[in-house]
């Protein structure tokens, strides 16, 4: 029973704002014939309920909201207009701001076309010449002499032996 | 800005950075040639190189030793004998700006004798030359299409 009394009284607060499923409702009503314990707690809710409501609703009787809202209209029509350029800039921004969940992606999208277009022609005959070149050259046995033709369509390695190296006169 | 916006801004920049080919395969040709004093006349397999080499040099005599057609492909060696004890070594390692990066190396037994890395564009000869052979020199000509 006990248990019962404490699922029942989480319960009791949403089912006296009428917040409950079916099922609840009926477990809770079940339960509630039975217990006395918890229908005081019902009612102590049920009074607190009414406690907050009533101030709330006493001002809400009172505010006169036809009178504030005149007041506000009143105000608005007193402000002048801007001028066109202050107005056709804030719905610019306005409409740019809106915008700007499709223009980002559709500019990324645009930059991978012209990435696409471009790059293959940046990347192509940037060199002045079609030739061959040498990039390092490395021998333990040999002098190494590199020679490349003026017009860049021939290179040669050229391999000497150390002993072909002429030998300073005494 | 969306991580997404950022991912498609860095393709597109990515896009702009990369090269616009990748070269799968390169054919090459490795000529070895004799050259000499001693003998006179050209190899009539050298014709096509023949005003080349005697602009460049001053030997009477060349003679075609081999003449090998390589496949290359990316960073697979391929291996020429020159004569015993002595081969060279082709490796296609890359390609910039349309031109076929080239690592070669020419070894005597085991050791390398000369290593070096070219770049060479489509139709175009290198020329590696001067170890002695016989009463001459060898020249290697190495040229690739792609």
């Amino acid at each position: 029973m006990k248990d019962r009394c404490s699922v029942v009284s989480a319960l009791l607060e949403r089912y006296h704002d009428q917040e409950v499923t079916e099922e609840e409702r009926r477990l809770i009503e079940d339960h509630l014939s039975q217990c006395p314990s918890c229908r005081d707690l019902l009612s102590t809710t049920a009074q607190i309920g009414t406690l907050i409501k009533l101030p709330i609703q006493e001002a809400s009787e009172r505010a006169d909201f036809d009178r504030a809202w005149t007041k506000i209209r009143r105000e608005i029509e007193k402000r002048e207009p801007l001028p066109w350029w202050e107005s056709f800039g804030d719905r610019l921004k306005a409409s740019l701001f809106s915008w700007k969940r499709a223009w980002i992606p559709a500019m990324a999208a645009a930059l991978i076309v012209v990435g696409l277009i471009v790059g293959p022609v940046l990347l192509e005959d940037q060199s002045p010449l079609k030739i061959s070149s040498v990039e390092y050259v490395e021998s333990a046995d040999y002098n190494v002499m590199i020679y490349e033709g003026e017009k860049g369509n021939v290179t040669i390695i050229w391999l000497f032996d150390r002993s072909d190296e002429e030998v300073p006169a005494s | 800005m969306k991580r997404k916006n950022l991912i498609l801004i860095g393709l597109s920049l990515l896009c702009l950075s990369l090269p616009s080919f990748a070269l799968a395969q390169v054919q090459a040709r490795v000529r070895i040639i004799e050259a000499s004093n001693v003998s006179s006349g050209n190899d009539p397999a050298l014709r096509d190189v023949r005003d080349q080499l005697g602009s460049l040099f001053n030997f009477s005599g060349y003679r075609l030793l081999k003449d090998v057609n390589l496949n290359l492909a990316g960073n697979r060696p391929a291996v020429v004998q020159v004569h015993p004890g002595r081969t060279m070594e082709v490796t296609l390692v890359g390609e910039y700006r349309k031109m076929a990066e080239l690592k070669i190396k020419l070894m005597r037994e085991s050791a390398t004798i000369l290593s070096t890395q070219v770049r060479l564009s489509s139709g175009r000869t290198i020329l590696i030359g001067g170890p002695r052979h016989g009463a001459g020199v060898l020249i290697f000509v190495l040229s690739a299409r792609f």
